[in-house]
């Protein structure tokens, strides 16, 4: 299979189509089908860390549609998740059905986020970061007090997700429903992307003035990057509340939303790429250490104990080393691999 | 042939890792020995880890060894999540060790769907109903029973005509909120005047501002629901406002590290615990002593240490009648009547539809840096105060 050593659109639609070429095309489906018939290879350890993986893909999307391609920095992103967990949690026991309450709960959601999105118009940067900071305080304050609806201190209780009849309740078949969301919402965000809207966010990102001047409404712009981004957490947060079928409060803190800027960071920021490969490293960073840890202890017991300690600090050490020699994200490492095996042998 | 003779040792060896597996009963174990509440976690998972080394030193379980799988959960109820998925698919474990509020609350639907028992250390009142939580055990009076008993023993110990004043500083935190609407009745029910309520953060690096509200209120006793650091600054705003009240202090609130954190302020102040401290006279301490060469150790430790000999108590009434399964050690466990983990806390018996463990709550006081015995204050069981 030949791939084209350089651009060759002819068109505009041509440049910006989803697969620019048929060997991507058939990558992905391949891709798409090994994780597909992963489960069937793996316990069911494994299919929960990758659910896990997948909810984080939603976050993480979600957060880089925000302050990846608008420029918009949130700290409350993790709160705006834990809005969509209660707000599937309580219409959950309303009754309402699973295919009713995910896009309810993104809408909630998207209501709580756009309107802590309003101090946008007059905000930028770290003062931003700060409001949205208060969001997240508030958010923690509400689900902690607002006993009628949260359930308080206690949290609530979620039964499993039920489509057409079919009980969604064992790891692997959790692992397709999330997969189906986080596939959905990737595919959201790259093709909002595509379009003007997300035209009209990175013009905002890279330069308001110039943005307000061709045209773009900054403040409507910036609320539906707010709506949007806050209604894909709100439906992450619904698939975490059904997937753990417990949630409380401190679920949703501000580690939450520090670890999906994390997530954003290390993946490429401006990159829907990136996300997924955030999500996907720093859930699998923690697991990866446990592993070391426990096999290294099995090895040299007495040093177990030291090493699971450590683990914290190897986390962060892990995180300063990244920011440091590959600040651009994996995403760049990763179009830097394309790159050289598209050239190669080659490489001028 | 070398290659031949590797092989074949590795094989035995892996049969024998196998055969191993078979006899040991495994049981999975969260603490935090990185995270925010790693002050206290880790120490009381090596509680529990000592326990299991002692157990197996004493002729395991019938003949079998218990096999503890550690993982460092950092406070995280995604990692405890994930954890708890590698236990139940991979290790195979029969019953859980949990630390706290975040993970045996993200973890309690799931463990009552897969049928593992598990104890923690979180002591929400809410836990102990097992219509809500069936598969959730722990070995101490809940948060709200530890404040009732104080409650009745200032009351019992009350000399002046007037009603005693009672305030309540907390958290604003799910722990800390927990018990507040049990306790509040409770205190009204005994003829306690409540005069205040404070917020003051687990972080919290002053409470000036809510000790001054307070000490205009007077009120003659004041609880604490916080951990160490928080429970201490407020000791010492209060030392240094001159304010003049008997402070009482839950379970995570005092322990041996807060004298070297609040100082003479800690003088006076009460504290619940449901477990011996280090170096009590009870009949388990000989034991503990033995095991940690006479190094004292936090009183968390000896709940830890509890925790897992009440776990196995429940593992050998399971195993005696028959295969170890979740259910089985759920049953064998609400079989318990007044078991006395060799005196380290209260008997403990659950019951098929109460999990409360006990309503006994040791009393301490803290003199000159020490904690001392004052009291043991037993309440009634009361059907009422279950799950709240």
């Amino acid at each position: 299979m030949h791939g084209q050593c350089g651009l060759f659109f002819r068109t505009y639609a041509g440049e910006a189509r989803i697969f620019p070429s048929r060997f991507l095309l058939v990558s992905m489906g391949l891709f798409g089908a090994v994780l597909c018939l992963a489960p069937l290879a793996m316990n069911n350890y494994l299919v929960s860390v990758l659910c896990l993986i997948n909810i984080a893909v939603i976050g993480a999307v979600s957060l880089n549609l925000l302050t990846g391609f608008c420029g918009q920095i949130s700290l409350g992103h993790g709160a705006f998740f834990g809005v969509g967990a209660y707000a599937a949690a309580y219409l959950a026991s309303l009754g309402l059905p699973f295919l009713a309450v995910l896009p309810a709960a993104g809408l909630v959601t998207a209501a709580v986020g756009m309107f802590f999105g309003l101090p946008s118009l007059r905000l930028k940067g770290i003062y931003l970061a700060i409001a949205t900071l208060a969001a997240q305080l508030i958010l923690e304050y509400v689900f902690l007090h607002w006993d009628a609806v949260t359930g308080g201190s206690s949290g609530m209780a979620v039964d499993p997700p039920q489509v057409l009849g079919l009980a969604f309740d064992s790891d692997v078949k959790m692992f397709y429903l999330t997969l189906a969301v986080a596939t959905l919402s990737v595919l959201c965000v790259r093709n909002i992307m595509r379009t003007r809207l997300g035209r009209a966010f990175v013009a905002i990102r890279d330069h308001h003035l110039s943005a307000e001047i061709v045209g773009v409404d900054l403040f409507a712009y910036k609320l539906r990057a707010f709506g949007i981004s806050s209604f894909l957490a709100g439906a992450g947060g619904a698939l975490w509340a059904y997937y753990t079928m417990y949630i409380t409060p401190e679920q949703f803190g501000i580690g939450l939303s520090v670890s999906y800027l994390a997530m954003i960071i290390i993946g490429g920021l401006g990159s829907v790429l990136g996300g997924v490969f955030g999500a996907v490293f720093i859930t699998v960073l923690p697991e990866f250490l446990n592993f070391v840890a426990q096999h290294a202890g099995a090895l040299f017991t007495d040093i177990s104990g030291a090493l699971l300690a450590m683990k914290e600090g190897v986390f962060g050490l892990v995180l300063v080393l990244f920011l440091i020699f590959e600040p651009e994200g994996l995403a760049h490492r990763w179009r830097l691999v394309k790159a050289y095996w598209k050239l190669y042998p080659f490489a001028h | 042939m070398a290659k031949y003779l590797v092989w074949s040792l590795a094989c035995v060896l892996a049969l024998a890792a196998t055969a191993f597996a078979e006899e040991a009963i495994t049981i999975g174990l969260l603490s935090d020995l990185s995270g925010p509440t790693s002050a206290v976690g880790a120490p009381y998972s090596e509680g529990i880890k000592d326990a299991a080394k002692y157990i197996n030193e004493n002729g395991g379980i019938a003949g079998k060894k218990v096999n503890l799988v550690e993982v460092d959960y950092a406070y995280n109820a995604q990692q405890a999540l994930a954890a708890y998925k590698r236990f139940i698919s991979q290790d195979k474990i029969v019953a859980l060790q949990g630390w706290g509020t975040q993970d045996t609350e993200a973890l309690t639907k799931f463990v009552g769907k897969d049928q593992i028992p598990t104890l923690s250390a979180s002591y929400s009142a809410h836990l102990t109903d097992p219509e809500k939580a069936p598969y959730n055990f722990f070995v101490a009076a809940d948060y709200t029973t530890q404040i009732r008993a104080a409650l009745k023993y200032f009351k019992d110990n009350w000399k002046k005509s007037e009603a005693p004043k009672v305030a309540f500083v907390y958290p604003d935190h799910p722990y800390g909120l927990a018990p507040i609407a049990g306790a509040k009745e409770y205190a009204k029910e005994l003829g306690f005047e409540i005069v205040g309520d404070e917020n003051v953060a687990l972080n919290a690096m002053d409470a000036m501002a809510q000790l001054l509200r307070l000490q205009k209120l007077a009120p003659d006793y004041v609880w604490i629901g916080g951990t160490t650091p928080s429970a201490a600054i407020i000791m010492k705003d209060a030392q240094k406002l001159g304010f003049n009240t008997t402070f009482f202090c839950n379970i995570w609130g005092v322990d041996e590290s807060l004298v070297k954190l609040a100082g003479d302020a800690a003088n006076g102040t009460y504290s619940l615990q449901t477990a011996v401290v280090y170096g009590q006279k009870v009949p388990g301490m000989a034991a503990i002593e033995k095991m940690t060469g006479g190094t004292p150790k936090m009183t968390h430790y000896i709940r830890g240490f509890a925790s897992m000999l009440v776990m196995a108590e429940g593992l050998k009434i399971a195993a005696a009648k028959g295969e170890l399964t979740g259910p089985a050690i759920k049953e064998a466990l609400e079989t318990l009547r007044d078991f006395d983990p060799m005196g380290l806390t209260p008997p403990i018996s659950f019951f098929p539809n109460d999990h409360r463990p006990n309503m006994s709550v040791f009393i301490y006081k803290v003199e000159d840096g020490k904690m001392v015995e004052v009291a043991k204050e037993s309440l009634e069981r009361k059907a009422e105060w279950l799950g709240k």
